[in-house]
């Protein structure tokens, strides 16, 4: 975040491969564009995760709960009023991002570890409210045939729609994070000691944080029901907000689209894989326990540190070169 | 400008502070001295709301502060810098100026406007000022000791303060960087007339360069004077000089 | 649903709730005290609790169902799960204590999925169960009411363990070590101990009292894959609301769990399960640090 730059050729490329993906639905098989729409939505998720994780440094444990909540808001305004099902679509994020600020009130009084426990307490209750209220959500099984509005029928303009929203939080999110508001949100991340000595008061600018990230996380959640036409409690258990931190960490923590890299690489072995083997999950923590080990920046975060030494290499001053990748 | 009397602050059975009493009126260069553990840190802490004093009264600018968080007491002008090196390692100098800067002026939650525009002329003024600016865009986690505590002052200073608090700000420095660091304190109080407040444990460091001289001891005040009279009070020679 | 529960129903829910308590405080007392030493929330915890209950059906089972294959199983199979937990911690974890908290979380996480999946191909997907031994089977008559003898013994092991846990930790050197050595490492490394081994053991005690909880479960329930997942959530709950690494918040939490949830029975069935998910929502909201002081 050198207050030079503007326009990074990372960013370029990320545009570019935005504007090329619409063209996706007219290429590839239906299975394709299906798939591609579910990294965008967990790449989405895991990105919102990642604005409180590798940029506020919270311990941010059950954001999958913010996730079911925008989800599950969308599914039974739509299935269990007679608004029309827009409505139900905008209410998901909206429901979402006051649970986050609900949560997350009870969470910021304590530090770290605690935070994180008392979020997955909080969280695993809405889990049990959506598995046991068997009347409101069928439990296990879930709400399916959610009615969709007409022109979400079909692949190729459930992909473009799902395109388009990721498009825009991608830049809502890109901006909060270079605003100053994303700037002390790092800050706060490095020392929030020293934060509160320049006079900025932490748990408020984190309590925002949270409802900023858990309002993602419901556009998120209304864009699975958009992809799946269903919702399942699943979405609100604890197994997957570890899930979407191994995205994060595999992709790289301090980097903007760190997060939306790993959530592709885990859905796409996942695919792959899960063809093979019924043991994917066994794949999977391996693959998390070798990226403690030998990656914990990610992958992006090791791109990063190979273009600094082929910088030093070429006898190039090594001024903000250890910058954390933007 | 502040006012302190009678702190007291206890941690369990031991009395960190104990009855202690400062003035600091504007404009002054105001050292507070006494050996370790005699209460120092803990005095700062208390009067930037970092601890909160059991009993005693705080006075900045006729208003009581003893029971206020720290940013609010950061948000009336009082801004310090650590003991030890606290600054925000994974940003960029730049940065760690800036996030003080656009605190003070009430920008910190603005969402939407691209931080690199603004505030830029402030950041750069302040690093000019303490000699940090060719190292801007460097990671503040990779500067060497002596850089990363006058990178404490900038954030400090980033705040706009009235009132400067600086805990022991050459601890840990080499000859030549402490040096620096008061001919900078001196520039800061003198050009600037900025008002100073800083403990130190070396004796000498303080006498030529403060305006008046607190003693502290077992955490209460056994003098506040200026620098003659602080140096001939016998008590004070005794507890302190008269070691040498 | 009688319009005012019988006195007998009430008792038989109140042992039921107790004894599903005294399951609760074992694994979870593992689990707080792993946090009190070592400062990490053993995601893995559940996974060594199921890996203890699927040990002791396969060690009862070995033995023909004959009376001493119980016992067996319930010394055998938390030594089993000890094995694997020591194994984990020396060849992987203890090369993370250095680092940040989340990493060390996030490798308890992808053990939990090895040993989920490894679970899964050990022992299949099938359902079992086993029979305790005849002194434990049938009911005693108290005051008109059936109560099973196996809840009545359970009601006798937790305490049993509570009692040794406590013994250990306050009157043996090792004990006393690991507390300190929560507090501040660097100090009891500094007097020439081998922290190392004290994170160790403290850990393999930690996922013993895992196994032995699951164990302990097995006569009880049906074991199976996913028993695992609804275990560590309670745990994790039970020890937020005792105060982190207290091991007296976590009967107190495990027995406000258990009995919550079984009196909620006879108010409201379907919902029994999310009565102690209110407790302590209202716990945390009046006291976010647990009912008992946290030891850090």
């Amino acid at each position: 975040m050198r207050p030079e730059r503007s326009l990074s050729p990372a960013r370029l490329w990320a545009f570019g491969l935005w504007l090329a993906l619409f063209l996706t639905p007219l290429a590839a098989g239906r299975f394709t564009v299906y798939i591609l729409g579910v990294i965008l939505v967990t790449g989405l998720l895991a990105m919102s995760l990642n604005l409180l994780v590798g940029h506020g440094g919270a311990y941010q444990f059950h954001h999958g709960a913010f996730y079911g909540v925008g989800a599950y808001t969308a599914a039974l305004l739509i299935t269990k009023t007679s608004l029309p099902a827009w409505v139900g679509l905008a209410a998901g994020p909206a429901a979402a991002a006051a649970a986050g600020l609900l949560i997350g009130s009870l969470c910021i009084r304590l530090n770290k570890l605690y935070f994180g426990m008392i979020q997955i307490s909080l969280g695993s209750l809405l889990w049990i409210l959506a598995l046991r209220w068997y009347d409101l959500t069928n439990g296990d099984d879930g709400i399916h045939g959610i009615p969709l509005p007409e022109i979400l029928s079909g692949s190729g303009p459930t992909f473009t729609f799902i395109l388009l929203v990721v498009g825009v939080c991608l830049l809502g999110m890109h901006r909060i994070l270079e605003s100053p508001f994303g700037t002390t949100l790092r800050a706060i991340r490095d020392n929030p000691q020293r934060c509160a000595a320049v006079g900025i008061n932490v748990r408020r600018h984190q309590l925002a944080a949270i409802g900023i990230a858990a309002f993602f996380a419901g556009v998120a959640g209304v864009l699975f029901v958009v992809l799946e036409g269903s919702v399942f409690p699943d979405m609100l258990f604890w197994v997957l907000s570890l899930e979407i931190f191994i995205m994060c960490l595999l992709g790289g923590w301090f980097t903007f689209f760190g997060p939306m890299v790993g959530a592709a690489i885990i859905v796409l072995l996942r695919t792959v894989v899960g063809g093979y083997t019924e043991y994917w999950t066994l794949i999977l923590g391996v693959v998390l326990i070798l990226l403690i080990f030998f990656l914990p920046e990610g992958l992006m975060g090791v791109g990063h540190r190979l273009r600094v030494y082929r910088h030093r290499a070429a006898g190039a001053p090594s001024r903000g070169a250890d910058r954390a990748a933007g | 400008m502040l006012q302190v009397d009678g702190l007291c602050k206890a941690f369990g059975d031991f009395r960190a502070v104990n009855g202690a009493s400062l003035t600091v009126r504007p404009g002054d260069l105001v050292a507070v001295i006494g050996p370790n553990g005699a209460g120092k840190t803990t005095l700062f802490n208390l009067i930037t709301g970092h601890l909160q004093a059991d009993r005693g009264s705080i006075r900045f600018r006729g208003e009581e502060i003893s029971r206020l968080p720290a940013h609010e007491i950061c948000r009336r002008g009082i801004a310090r810098s650590f003991q030890i090196a606290n600054i925000f390692p994974r940003l960029s100098v730049f940065e760690n100026v800036q996030v003080a800067v656009l605190s003070a002026k009430g920008l910190s939650r603005s969402l939407f406007r691209p931080t690199r525009r603004l505030v830029r002329e402030e950041t750069e003024g302040i690093l000019d000022r303490v000699g940090l600016l060719n190292r801007r865009v460097d990671l503040a986690g990779s500067l060497s000791h002596g850089d990363k505590r006058i990178l404490e002052i900038a954030i400090a200073l980033g705040n706009e303060p009235r009132l400067l608090i600086l805990d022991e700000p050459t601890a840990g420095m080499s000859p030549e960087e402490t040096a620096a660091t008061l001919a900078l304190i001196r520039r800061l109080a003198r050009e600037e007339g900025l008002t100073i407040l800083f403990c130190e444990h070396d004796m000498e460091v303080v006498f030529n360069v403060a305006t008046s001289i607190m003693v502290m001891q077992h955490g209460s005040t056994l003098i506040q004077g200026p620098p003659p009279q602080v140096r001939a009070d016998p008590a004070v020679q005794e507890a302190y000089l008269g070691r040498d | 649903m009688e319009a005012a529960p019988s006195l007998a129903s009430f008792l038989s829910q109140l042992l039921v709730g107790l004894s599903r308590a005294m399951i609760l405080f074992i694994v979870a007392s593992g689990l707080s005290f792993i946090l009190g030493v070592l400062r990490v929330p053993n995601v893995a915890h559940g996974s060594l609790y199921m890996i203890g209950a699927f040990a002791a059906h396969s060690i009862a089972t070995a033995l023909g169902g004959h009376p001493a294959g119980f016992w067996a199983a319930m010394a055998g199979a938390p030594l089993i799960v000890g094995a694997v937990s020591l194994a984990a911690e020396r060849l992987l974890f203890r090369h993370l204590y250095e680092r940040e908290h989340l990493m060390l979380l996030l490798f308890t996480f992808g053990l939990a999925l090895i040993l989920g999946d490894l679970t899964k191909m050990t022992w299949g997907a099938d359902y079992r169960s086993i029979v305790p031994p005849p002194a434990l089977q049938g009911s005693l008559d108290v005051l008109g009411t059936a109560l099973p003898r196996y809840n009545l013994f359970l009601l006798l092991v937790g305490p049993a363990v509570a009692l040794a846990l406590w013994a250990v930790s306050t009157k043996t050197r090792f004990g006393k070590i690991a507390r300190a050595a929560a507090v501040d490492r660097e100090m009891v490394g500094a007097i020439g101990i081998n922290v190392s081994w004290v994170f160790a053991w403290a850990f393999v005690l930690g996922c013993v009292l895992a196994g032995l909880g699951g164990a302990l479960v097995s006569p009880t329930i049906s074991v199976t894959l996913g028993m695992d997942h609804t275990i560590i959530i309670e745990a994790f709950l039970i020890v937020t609301i005792g105060g982190l690494g207290n091991i007296g918040g976590a009967l107190v939490g495990s027995l406000l769990f258990g009995v919550t949830q079984s009196l909620g029975v006879l108010v409201l069935p379907q919902f029994a399960i999310v009565f102690p998910y209110l407790a302590v929502v209202l716990i945390l909201t009046f006291k976010p640090t647990g009912l008992l002081r946290s030891v850090w």
